[in-house]
């Protein structure tokens, strides 16, 4: 399940959001947030991930913000 | 495909065109395709009407970033080597002065769910017999299962269908849509963006790939959407490029290379000649290419060397 879901992320942001225009308003974008999210966290790193989608809406002022784990930022080099 | 929690857009979507379909039958036969299409595309116009405030809204925090211009070249300057360090600066930046000039991810997403109601409804009304989702009653289906866009059926799809019309038009509109999504994209890009990192060579790539995939992807997916599906789409696509061309022609973002053109515009209607070289022609890639090198010149726009 994991594998599929991260299989699918990284499809996203090879061959589909290329396509879109830059959009994202944290750092790392949401789709990277995700993988690092579910890799961590399994199933409940989606559902970070997906909290993660509802906040990056146009009202919000988006910002830095890694996954944490044991407090710690989980910074990866990418997008 | 019937998703019981999508019920609710079933009815929203089904009820927009069938009012939209209520007001034009008078003028152009309620079984004509061009009521049809036009209901489809009233569709497009009643959802991106919506969404023009956030539009709006975005546009004004892009307009705040002329403020910031020194800040984003101090960080440009100080990190020039480390890419994730200096987008992370960047958008610390943004949240500090509250602005942020990307248009965020939610809304893309929901407007998935839209296109997928839609996708279910007038797929439904391609079946044989035709199914009936949100408000369409028998009449609605059976007329318009058999409207046509441009001699296709709008509820036929490349694949389930022999006329070759249908993949005539199929054709024709996959092309529309990779043709709005590539042009929409490359004028942004070029033309329309804040240079915020050294990611040209990113660009460059990225570029290319959307050139060779758009249409295939576009195809891949396109087979099998029914002529209304393509019809919204390539709607939409339009409206995208329309929207931004407005922008970076009249109100673009301070520090991309349409703001640049447009001040120069202006000073030299005001009879103040800042730059000794014309304002470039905005017609084709070469030319849009020459110009973003011609900017190198000016220290606001000095790109990294990588």
């Amino acid at each position: 399940m994991k594998k599929f879901l991260i299989t699918l992320i990284n499809f996203y942001q090879k061959w589909i959001s290329p396509m879109t225009t830059p959009r994202c308003k944290y750092y790392p974008s949401c789709s990277s947030y995700t993988k690092t999210a579910i890799e961590n966290y399994g199933l409940k790193g989606l559902t970070m991930g997906l909290w993660r989608l509802v906040r990056c809406n146009p009202w919000s002022h988006g910002g830095v913000d890694y996954v944490k784990k044991n407090g710690i930022e989980l910074k990866k080099a990418g997008i | 495909m019937d998703i019981a929690i999508l019920k609710p857009l079933y009815i929203a979507v089904s009820w927009v065109i069938m009012t939209i379909h209520g007001w034009l039958s008078p003028i152009f036969n309620a079984d004509s395709g061009v009521t049809w299409t036009l209901s489809i595309i009233g569709l497009v116009i009643l959802i991106r009407t919506i969404l023009i405030p956030l539009f709006v809204k975005q546009i004004k925090s892009q307009r705040a970033l002329t403020a910031l211009q020194p800040h984003m070249k101090t960080i440009q300057t100080k990190y020039k080597d480390d890419r994730q360090k200096q987008s992370e600066e960047m958008m610390k930046l943004y949240k500090e002065h509250k602005t942020n000039p990307l248009a965020s991810c939610f809304p893309i997403l929901a407007q998935a769910p839209i296109f997928f109601a839609l996708f279910t409804v007038l797929n439904g009304i391609g079946k044989t017999p035709p199914v009936k989702y949100g408000v369409l009653t028998q009449v609605d289906v059976v007329s318009a299962a058999q409207a046509k866009f441009f001699g296709a059926q709008i509820s036929q799809t490349f694949l389930g269908s022999t006329d070759g019309n249908v993949k005539l038009v199929t054709v024709f509109l996959i092309a529309f849509m990779s043709i709005t999504t590539f042009t929409t994209q490359r004028q942004l890009m070029l033309k329309g963006m804040p240079k915020m990192d050294s990611k040209n060579n990113m660009m460059l790539q990225q570029q290319k790939i959307m050139l060779y995939l758009f249409p295939v992807i576009f195809a891949i997916t396109g087979v099998n959407f029914p002529i209304g599906v393509l019809i919204y789409w390539s709607t939409t696509n339009l409206w995208t490029w329309g929207q931004q061309f407005y922008v970076i022609k009249r109100n673009p973002t301070p520090g991309s290379p349409a703001y640049e053109e447009l001040q120069r515009k202006r000073a030299k209607k005001s009879g103040v000649t800042d730059s000794d070289e014309p304002a470039p022609p905005i017609s084709s890639i070469e030319e849009n290419q020459g110009e973003l090198k011609g900017q190198r010149k000016q220290p606001k726009k000095k790109k990294k060397k990588k």
